[in-house]
């Protein structure tokens, strides 16, 4: 009794109708599982880590020299002094935002736009800048680099 | 024998004539003997000390070409005492209001009783005060003008005249000893930076019209150069030395250019300093020195520039264009940015368009400097046309609602790479400027790329919703109709 | 034998083990009452649909979100912008939440307008109060996960309400929030709550509410018993109401499509613990009439703080409308009991207007 509510005779002609809701329903799940899928699908850009970034091992940094990074939209700079130690700092320029980058030949951080300087503590000691750089934390731990902001 | 009687009474007649004409002339300068009693000769101060010696006969001796005396105002109008009695005791007493010889604030307070108005501008002045407080006046009347021997302003003598000012200034103010006692900060020397100037030189030779220490400073009001009020302040300066440079009827022997101040106004650097109140911003004195002021040489601008300017000086010196325009002995800096009105650089100077000053000199089609400077400049056109491109791309995406924050944050570097084109520009070397000018391509494809994906992700979600929309919808219909169909049945 | 379907063979491999039969032939008597009020038989479904499919969204939305304070606000943006449909899966999640609230407080309302709580249904009921509670706390805690600048003072607010209970008050709040202030330590547990506890809790009660109405049948209005039997209609619950089902399941999946595309949920800024509150903060929409409410109390009444008072008349209010299958037993004949339709109406006038008052006018 049961069978034929859930299994009525099959009829003989294809009922139009049937076939539309078939092909739609089909249709359905397929608009549904066609997102999901893409979704889980993870994107190739790097995954969202802001708080506390690697930057690699500290080894593969050489003296006197400086690393470019970027904390969620902003761009950030590492350096390493001769003497070995790390420093890290958001590199927006604090005059008109324009990125600061790392002067090895005269040891201090440099911006291109107006010929801002500051020093390796983030100071800014000469050009148009009127504040320092925000410095960000260096934690080294075995080995690895870690920025936090 | 009768003529000759009357002869010799004649001759005896002359003689009396003659004795009483002089007799007449004896009583007449008698007289004026008498009536040489002037004011001078009733001040008994001045009298007993003229005929005293040494020390005490200095000040009576000077005072002759005083200016005091002339004008009738003698010894006790400041010292006080009794100038009508020739007794010591009475007329030094100081019943009488002597007070013998005035120190310090004292001596300010007497020539004060008359010259109030100096008095009280001094009071306010840099000399009326001092690091230790109100009321020890630094310098007084006499430093300046001297004592006993005054004479006025205009008189070649004077202290206070002309190139003899300068040198009254220098006596204190070249004195690093002295100097020190006051403000051990400030410089001494200004007198020996002075005589290098063209002021200074032509003071000496004797020029009357040229700046002389109170010109700029001031005499009685003369402020530190930190106090905004003082005519040396930096955004006073371009005033004060127009006042003479900006008059052509003044100037007229000169045959220099009095538009200075006119141009400078306009100018970046003016604007800043006078309506922004930029006070980093140059005046005068900053390219031109202050005491000694003088044009720099021709070979020397781009270092002046490059006292502010480093990079561009740095890149200027390296170009061909510093040996260029040292031989044709031209301006530097000034050649295509002018001296005073130096306005905003902007991208049509470069090329070989009508605004552009690269074709001031390179004017032939053929010449490699026009072809640098027209590969140039149709490349920054088209660099600014890409900006545009890119950030309305972004803009468009933005306002969809799309994320663009990735794009806005490459984007960003586009400021950057913009100055430091621009700024290689004074190279005049096209690889330089070519691989500068690359990077800014990258990065407006990049954020013009990432613009468009998400426009395009924003029409490519309302055209799925369409699809999605037209199914569904079918699918709704369908089962509607089956279900009408399965009612009729049952 | 004719070649049966593998739909066929799967059914009898079950229905030997299960007993499907039966089962099959009980629910096919369900039928629905055909009538004027019929429309409001289907926001159960409705609401039990966007429920699936905030489960069905949620799990996804697990797969990158990152509950702590550092990283929640950055992670719901990266799905947003960077995941494949990211934005929509978000979006949906945001809008189905809203309109599955909506949709509970409408079928709770039309069961309270048809007395259809009345026995043998008061268990139905008591379940589905508690599901509507539980509900909102889905949204509570939801909210705040994005930690943005709202979510973290809506959140303040709300939890400072649970303070004023008098005696447990400071215990709810210092519980809900994981220490003194809203912090990193509160959004862990809001996510606890919202992820695993309160969907455990959720499936049980629901079970419940869902398995007592297969069992029971679908409710009658009060005067089905004076109808006519012939002019009375019935449809069956299967095929035909499903089928109907099935159709508004369709249009609300459209709306809900189309809400994501054009009315994509903010993310707004990302929340400052130090900063202080902006203008106008205010809870979500559900939760806006107490808020409202509780800001025309005085601040204080004959020595008692006018909060407390508010919290009060709230919950004897809502005890009151919980045990309504208490109060109103059906009635002996000839006596129509008004005095509750008209008190289920002036509570609905009153949300709303306290709710566009809040929203529009914020006090």
């Amino acid at each position: 009794m049961a069978e034929s509510i859930l299994f009525p005779e099959k009829q003989s002609r294809r009922d139009f109708l049937n076939y539309i809701l078939g092909i739609g329903f089909a249709g359905l799940a397929g608009a549904v599982l066609y997102p999901i899928f893409d979704y889980l699908e993870p994107p190739k850009a790097p995954e969202v880590d802001v708080k506390n970034l690697d930057l690699g091992k500290d080894d593969d940094i050489p003296k006197n020299s400086s690393k470019m990074f970027k904390v969620g939209n902003t761009p950030g700079i590492l350096i390493k002094t001769e003497s070995g130690e790390l420093k890290a700092y958001n590199a927006t320029c604090t005059h008109l935002e324009c990125t600061v980058q790392y002067k090895n030949d005269e040891k201090l951080i440099w911006c291109a736009c107006h010929n801002g300087r500051y020093d390796l503590n983030g100071k800014n000691i000469s050009g148009p800048p009127p504040a320092p750089l925000t410095p960000y934390k260096v934690i080294v731990q075995a080995g690895e680099i870690f920025i936090s902001t | 024998m009768n003529c000759n009687k009357i002869i010799l009474n004649n001759s005896i007649n002359k003689i009396v004539i003659i004795l009483g004409i002089v007799l007449l002339i004896k009583v007449l300068t008698l007289n004026s003997l008498i009536s040489q009693e002037t004011p001078q000769s009733k001040d008994q101060c001045y009298n007993c000390h003229l005929q005293l010696d040494g020390k005490f006969k200095a000040p009576a001796d000077m005072f002759k070409v005083d200016v005091h005396f002339h004008k009738g105002i003698f010894c006790s109008a400041c010292h006080g005492g009794d100038a009508s009695s020739d007794d010591m005791d009475k007329s030094m007493s100081k019943e009488k209001g002597f007070i013998g010889i005035p120190k310090g604030s004292q001596i300010l307070k007497i020539c004060s009783k008359c010259h109030s108005n100096e008095y009280n501008t001094l009071l306010s002045s840099a000399h009326g005060e001092s690091s230790t407080g109100k009321g020890i006046i630094i310098s007084s009347c006499i430093v300046c003008h001297g004592i006993h021997n005054i004479v006025p302003v205009k008189s070649p003598s004077s202290k206070v005249n002309g190139a003899n000012i300068v040198n009254t200034c220098g006596s204190c103010h070249s004195n690093a000893a002295y100097m020190k006692s006051y403000d051990p900060g400030l410089a001494i020397d200004q007198l020996d930076k002075y005589k290098t100037s063209i002021h200074g030189q032509r003071i000496f030779k004797g020029d009357s019209k040229v700046a002389n220490c109170a010109s700029c400073h001031g005499n009685h009001d003369i402020k530190h150069v930190k106090d905004p009020k003082s005519r040396v302040y930096p955004t006073n300066i371009p005033q004060t030395c127009n006042k003479c440079h900006g008059d052509a009827n003044y100037m007229k022997e000169y045959n220099i250019p009095t538009d200075q101040y006119e141009k400078y106004k306009t100018s970046v650097h003016g604007i800043a300093l006078l309506e922004k109140g930029d006070n980093s911003a140059p005046s005068c004195n900053r390219c031109h020195g202050d005491h000694g002021a003088s044009p720099p040489d021709v070979n020397s601008v781009t270092k002046v520039c490059g006292v502010c300017h480093a990079l561009n000086a740095q890149m200027f010196s390296d170009s061909p264009h510093k040996d260029a325009f040292e031989q044709k002995n031209l301006g530097e800096c000034t050649v295509c940015h002018s001296n005073h009105g130096i306005v905003h650089p902007t991208d049509d100077m470069l090329g070989t368009g009508k605004r552009s000053v690269c074709i001031k000199c390179h004017t032939q089609p053929q010449d490699r400097g026009y072809q640098t400077a027209s590969v140039m400049e149709s490349m920054i056109d088209s660099l600014n046309r890409d900006v545009d491109i890119a950030g309305n791309a972004i803009q468009n995406a933005e306002q969809k609602g799309m994320d663009v924050s990735d794009a806005k944050f490459s984007y960003n570097d586009i400021k950057k790479v913009l100055i430091t084109t621009r700024n290689i520009v004074h190279y005049s070397d096209l690889n330089k400027f070519k691989e500068s000018i690359n990077e800014g391509f990258k990065i407006t494809n990049k954020a013009k790329i990432t613009g468009e994906e998400a426009v395009k992700d924003y029409y490519f979600r309302r055209y799925g919703l369409g699809v999605s929309t037209i199914l569904i919808t079918i699918l709704i219909l369908a089962l509607y109709f089956k279900l009408r169909k399965t009612e009729k049945k049952q | 034998m004719k070649k049966r379907s593998i739909l066929k063979n799967t059914y009898e491999w079950l229905n030997g083990r299960f007993q499907l039969d039966s089962l099959i032939s009980f629910m096919k008597k369900k039928d629905v009452p055909l009538y004027r009020g019929t429309i409001w038989y289907f926001f159960g479904g409705i609401t039990l649909l966007l429920f699936v499919i905030q489960v069905v969204t949620g799990i996804l939305l697990l797969l990158y979100y990152k509950a702590s304070a550092e990283l929640a606000f950055e992670s719901v943006q990266f799905i947003s912008a960077k995941v494949k449909f990211g934005w929509l899966i978000r979006s949906i999640h945001s809008w189905s939440a809203n309109l599955m609230i909506l949709s509970a407080f409408i079928h709770m309302f039309s069961v309270f307008f048809t007395k259809a709580y009345r026995r043998p249904r008061e268990l139905t009921w008591y379940s589905g109060f508690i599901l509507l509670a539980l509900g909102m706390a889905f949204g509570f805690t939801g909210y705040l996960l994005p930690w943005n600048e709202l979510s973290l003072f809506a959140t303040k607010v709300g939890t400072d309400i649970a303070k004023t209970f008098p005696l447990v008050g400071t215990f709810v709040m210092t519980f809900l929030r994981g220490g003194e202030n809203v912090t990193g330590a509160t959004l862990s547990r809001f996510f606890g709550f919202h992820v695993a506890v309160l969907p455990g809790i959720f499936i049980i009660f629901l079970s419940m509410h869902l398995i007592f109405i297969q069992r029971q049948g679908m409710a009658v209005p009060e005067n089905w018993d004076e109808i006519p039997e012939g002019t009375k209609k019935h449809i069956p619950f299967f095929p035909n109401f499903l089928m109907r089902d099935l159709l508004i399941w369709l249009i609300i999946i459209n709306v809900l499509a189309i809400l994501a595309v054009f009315f994509p949920w903010e993310l707004g800024k990302k929340a400052d613990e130090l900063a202080p509150a902006p203008a106008g903060i205010k809870p979500e929409w559900y939760f806006l009439f107490m808020f409202q409410t509780l800001k025309y109390i005085p601040a204080k009444i004959l020595s008692i703080d006018g909060d407390v008072i508010g919290i009060m008349l709230f919950t004897l209010a809502g005890l009151f409308w919980f045990l309504v299958p208490f109060w109103d037993r059906k009635k002996p004949e000839g006596v129509k009991r008004f005095w509750l339709t008209y008190f289920g109406v002036f509570v609905i006038i009153f949300i709303v207007v306290m709710s566009i008052i809040a929203n529009w006018w914020g006090g």
